[in-house]
């Protein structure tokens, strides 16, 4: 979707995109447009989350009870959908967190070693 | 997945639409907040192209929606329901096509359904007994006259034996299948029909009381308290349905029993006619004259009737050593499944000729094609429609639908269209069962009147049934909706979506739909000689000569007093006394004022005599079977037979048992050819009478008589009279002024009258009988077979009449440039009509020969014309001809007034 004029985008690495969103809300309860820019900010404008990545992820935790969602008023007025972590989506996020590590850790053992 | 999870997925499934709109605004803040940050960064931008850009960014949102609500997992759901809200309104739009497509479905469905049922229920489901596929009965049959079957009987003693034997059945039960009793209550009486059984018969049978309980084998004991147990319609009928007569005790039969059960409605055994049942007691020894049982047996599971058979044929041989006189001379006994004997398949050859099974068996194929016409009609119906919707799946296509989802589409419109279909059609069946049970011949009957099994079958919607119908409606919707579906969607759509494809494309399946046309044509021929057929049969059948006249005859069996063999049985008629009383009987009933006549005999007029002795002439050297009839001084008047020679039996002559005869005159041909048999010697091998036992006898023969018919499809077989008191007699024929059923009850108390405890009274119409033994099945086969032909006939125009106004609604463009090129109105008249014409013979051509080769198969139910009837066939092919053109003359009409400047514009 929507390519930028000309940046080379970086894609988020797949099944790290849940986790991040995940930890952007530990932070906070947002609204989708908040949650994409803050990763974006976060990380120094490297990874970019697409909006159709984004809206399905957001349903998906809705479904799976790891956030739930209110209707507020927003920065320009208009009222828009904030998610907030539940206490399911803490331990998801722990889960993923900790896995992701695990994983980290065993790529640069593989780097490291080779 | 959690309980949470599934709840959640619930909730959004109820709260579809407010989720969609909070998805919308949703991701509309989202666009709004990015315009914001664009026009935060570029302040030369105008807030549209903030917005424009942010929206391009933000990619489809349509379809960015749509993804995100397929995360919830109902996405194949809403789509169906989509379909089907779509399918609901688009069929509403058009209620005329709907209305037809729905009406030809259900007719098809109910139909089918009905046949169906009557093919189930009678062949598979017509015992409510457990297992009841594995039942049978053993039968013994007489090498001397073909035909005649019987069931095998033994004492009540020897079934011990019978079952020591037997190798092949689970269990054998025995019962006595009719018999009529009194029950006396205290201040009423009844008469009933009752069936004796041994105590083990109603747990073999395996269908629980409504009250109470069955039968019990310790009903059985010597010792134990005596039981009956009543059937649900006279529980119902003489006993108001009363809840406290169980447990109460009545005399039965003499005897003080106590009801202790009530059986459900669908309860027949052990007697078609019973309306109780009673146990009989074990005995270690036979007394003299005891009752003689039909034995019922369920079959070890995988044993084979020919097994069965030749185990039952040893013990038969043997049970006949003990008993010669029980059994014929020559015989072998064989085991019959209690289907076949229901649906006379093997019973009675001599009973009648058409075979209830076969009739069966043709329903259930002539309700199938009546279903294929009814498909072919409504496919076509379907046909035309996708074709006039292509724009509209062009478009859609064009939309971003894919093919599947299009085809899915369609046919969940077609199923809206079956499953209307269905219930309409069950509603039809629902009516049409009920006509078809009353027409329902009664089943069962074997060699003699009295059925020995039957009563059980009921044609209705059960969930076989149902199932069935559920199916064919499946059947329907994928055939009538998938070929169209499939059809449209192949199609290229470029042409649609600009407006020219109609002149081309249109004819693209004419083949098919002329196909569907011809092939229905056909087959509805099919069905039209059938029915044509069978109608003559019944027509031709009804208006034989009987030679005698049956109207105004009340019939009037006696029975001979409980534990005796009811069948027709000349070996055991009536002893003396008995037929003392029967003459008393007979003199009362002169006497009453509108009976005309009475005739005492031994034979149902048009049901018999079927067989009989040999007799020879002395000094011809010619022997030949012939029937012999006992009968009285009065029975001439009272049949209003013709005397052609001599005179008849006089009064005197049946008194005083001379031995006289009055033979027909198939006899007299055979014996004297044209000469004068007048006094001359009659001689019967091996006769046996009242008081005399089984030696050559002679008979004078004093006058000839035109002959009547012993069944009115055979020819007259050769006969003499005797007098009853030779032979013995047990029916009295009633000539009545009145309608003969008003009197049943008159009669009965006549006889009662004389003895009231002794004589049972059977009696009934003789037209009555004639109709039950004879009429029947080819009625039946004809008020099911007319009515399928009639509906074929219906839809045939229908759709004839269709597809021409489709045909012709597509080449009006054609017809305007003919007009314009001169072509006069009377011009396109014949060629719109020669071109039905066309498809009509081809489809006539094709029925006929198919028609040709199928008839074989209900030969069995047609009489007094060749299966290839040329008259019925022409009649047939005339009829469909003059209906068809007639169907093709509004369309050929509508042709003619084509304005060629509109036609030629019009695109």
């Amino acid at each position: 979707m929507g390519k930028r004029d000309g940046r080379q985008k970086t894609e988020i690495p797949s099944g790290t995109l849940y986790m991040l969103i995940l930890k952007t809300l530990a932070n906070g309860s947002m609204h989708g447009y908040g949650v994409a820019q803050r990763i974006h900010q976060l990380s120094d404008e490297v990874l970019e989350v697409e909006e159709g990545s984004l809206y399905p992820a957001l349903q998906r935790m809705l479904i799976k009870g790891w956030v739930v969602a209110e209707w507020r008023p927003s920065e320009n007025n208009r009222r828009a959908r904030y998610y907030q972590l539940t206490k399911a989506g803490r331990k998801q996020l722990g889960m993923e967190l900790s896995e992701f590590e695990k994983v980290v850790a065993a790529i640069h053992r593989v780097i490291e070693t080779a | 997945m959690t309980v949470g999870e599934m709840w959640r997925r619930l909730i959004f499934f109820f709260r579809r639409g407010q989720f969609h709109r909070d998805l919308e605004e949703e991701m509309q803040h989202h666009v709004a907040m990015k315009a914001q940050a664009h026009l935060d960064l570029q302040a030369d931008m105008s807030a549209t192209e903030g917005r424009n850009t942010a929206q391009r960014e933000f990619g489809n949102m349509l379809l960015l929606r749509e993804r995100s609500r397929d995360q919830w997992g109902w996405g194949v759901i809403e789509a169906l329901l989509q379909d089907l809200r779509y399918g609901v309104r688009v069929l509403r739009k058009s209620p005329g096509f709907t209305a037809v497509a729905i009406l030809t479905l259900a007719l098809g469905i109910g139909a089918s359904t009905v046949g169906f049922s009557v093919f189930y229920n009678l062949l598979f489901n017509a015992f409510a007994a457990k297992n009841a596929s594995r039942l049978a009965v053993p039968v013994v049959l007489d090498a001397s006259s073909p035909g005649d079957v019987r069931p095998l009987r033994c004492s009540v003693s020897d079934l011990g034996l019978v079952r020591q034997q037997n190798q092949v059945f689970e269990n054998i039960v025995g019962y006595v299948p009719v018999g009529m009793v009194l029950l006396n209550d205290g201040s009423q009486t009844y008469q009933f029909y009752d069936g004796r059984v041994t105590s083990d018969a109603f747990e073999f049978y395996g269908v629980p009381a409504l009250l109470g309980r069955g039968i019990a084998p310790e009903d059985g004991k010597p010792e134990a308290p005596p039981v009956f147990v009543m059937s649900y319609k006279t529980w119902r009928d003489s006993f108001n349905g009363d809840l406290k007569v169980l447990g109460k005790s009545y005399i039965v039969d003499g005897d003080l029993r106590t009801l202790v059960g009530v059986m459900p409605p669908r309860f027949q055994a052990y007697g078609p006619l019973a309306q109780i049942w009673i146990p009989i007691t074990w005995a270690r020894s036979s007394p003299p004259g005891e009752t003689e049982l039909t034995l019922l047996g369920r079959l070890k599971p995988g044993v084979s009737l020919t097994t069965a058979s030749s185990n039952f044929n040893v013990i038969a041989k043997r049970l006949a050593k003990l008993h010669p006189d029980d059994f014929p001379k020559h015989f072998t006994a064989r085991v019959e499944s209690a289907d076949d004997l229901l649906m006379g398949t093997q019973a009675g050859g001599a009973a009648w000729f058409s075979d209830m099974k076969d009739l069966v068996y043709d329903l259930f194929v002539a309700v199938m094609i009546l279903l294929l016409i009814a498909c072919s009609n409504v496919a076509n119906l379907l046909l035309a429609r996708a074709t006039v919707r292509r724009k509209e799946i062009a478009v859609r296509s064009a939309l971003g639908a894919t093919r599947t989802r299009l085809v899915r589409q369609l046919l969940v419109e077609s199923s809206v269209l079956a499953i209307a279909s269905c219930v309409v059609g069950c509603v039809f069946a629902w009516f049409g069962m009920k006509i078809v049970a009353t027409t329902l011949p009664e089943l069962g009957r074997g060699a003699s009147y009295w059925a020995y099994i039957g009563g059980e079958v009921s044609v209705g919607l059960n969930i076989p049934v149902l199932a069935f119908a559920i199916l064919v409606t499946l059947f329907t919707t994928l055939t009538c909706g998938l070929a169209p579906a499939l059809h449209a969607v192949r199609a290229d759509m470029q042409p649609q979506l600009s407006g020219s494809g109609r002149g081309i494309r249109a004819f693209g399946h004419g083949k098919l739909r002329a196909g569907l046309i011809i092939g229905e044509v056909a087959l509805s021929i099919v069905l039209l000689v059938g029915a044509g057929l069978m109608i003559r049969t019944l027509f031709l059948l009804t208006r034989v000569d009987l030679g005698f006249n049956p109207k105004n005859v009340l019939l009037v069996l006696f029975m001979p007093s409980r534990g005796h063999d009811l069948g027709v049985d000349r070996a055991k008629a009536t002893s003396a006394e008995g037929m003392a009383t029967l003459h008393e009987v007979a003199e009362r009933l002169k006497t009453l004022p509108d009976v005309m006549d009475v005739s005492v005999e031994d034979t149902i007029p048009g049901y018999g005599p079927n067989d009989g002795p040999e007799v020879t002439v002395p000094g011809t050297g010619h022997a030949e079977k012939a029937g012999l009839l006992a009968c009285d001084q009065s029975f001439l008047r009272t049949l209003e037979l013709h005397l052609t020679q001599g005179t008849w039996l006089s009064r005197d002559e049946v008194q005083t048992v001379r031995h006289v005869a009055v033979i027909n005159q198939k006899l007299a041909r055979d014996f004297f050819g044209g000469g004068n048999p007048v006094g001359q010697e009659l001689d019967v091998k091996r006769f046996k009478g009242v008081s005399i036992s089984s030696q050559d006898t002679d008979f004078q023969i004093v006058g000839v008589v035109a002959d009547i018919k012993s069944r009115p499809e055979k020819p007259a077989m050769p006969m003499a009279f005797v007098p009853v008191t030779v032979r013995g007699g047990f029916i009295l024929l009633l000539k009545t002024r009145i309608a003969p059923a008003s009197l049943v009850r008159t009669v009965q108390k006549q006889v009662w009258a004389v003895n009231r405890d002794e004589i049972f009274v059977f009696s009934k119409p003789l037209t009555d009988f004639l109709h039950e033994l004879t009429y029947a099945t080819p009625e039946f086969g004809v008020t099911t077979f007319a009515p399928l032909a009639c509906i074929a006939l219906l839809l045939v125009i229908a759709g004839v009449f269709s597809v021409m106004a489709y045909t012709v609604s597509l080449q009006t463009h054609e017809i305007g440039i003919r007009m314009a090129l001169g072509a006069q109105q009377s011009n396109i008249l014949k060629m719109v009509l020669a071109r039905g014409l066309k498809l009509i013979v081809a489809g006539i051509v094709v029925g006929v020969v198919v028609s040709l080769g199928l008839t074989r198969f209900i030969a069995s139910e047609i009489w007094g014309i060749s299966a290839t009837d040329p008259w019925t066939f022409a009649g047939v092919s005339v009829l469909l001809t003059i209906v068809a053109m007639a169907a093709c003359y509004i369309p050929a009409r509508r042709a003619t007034r084509v304005d060629p400047m509109v036609a030629l514009k019009y695109e």
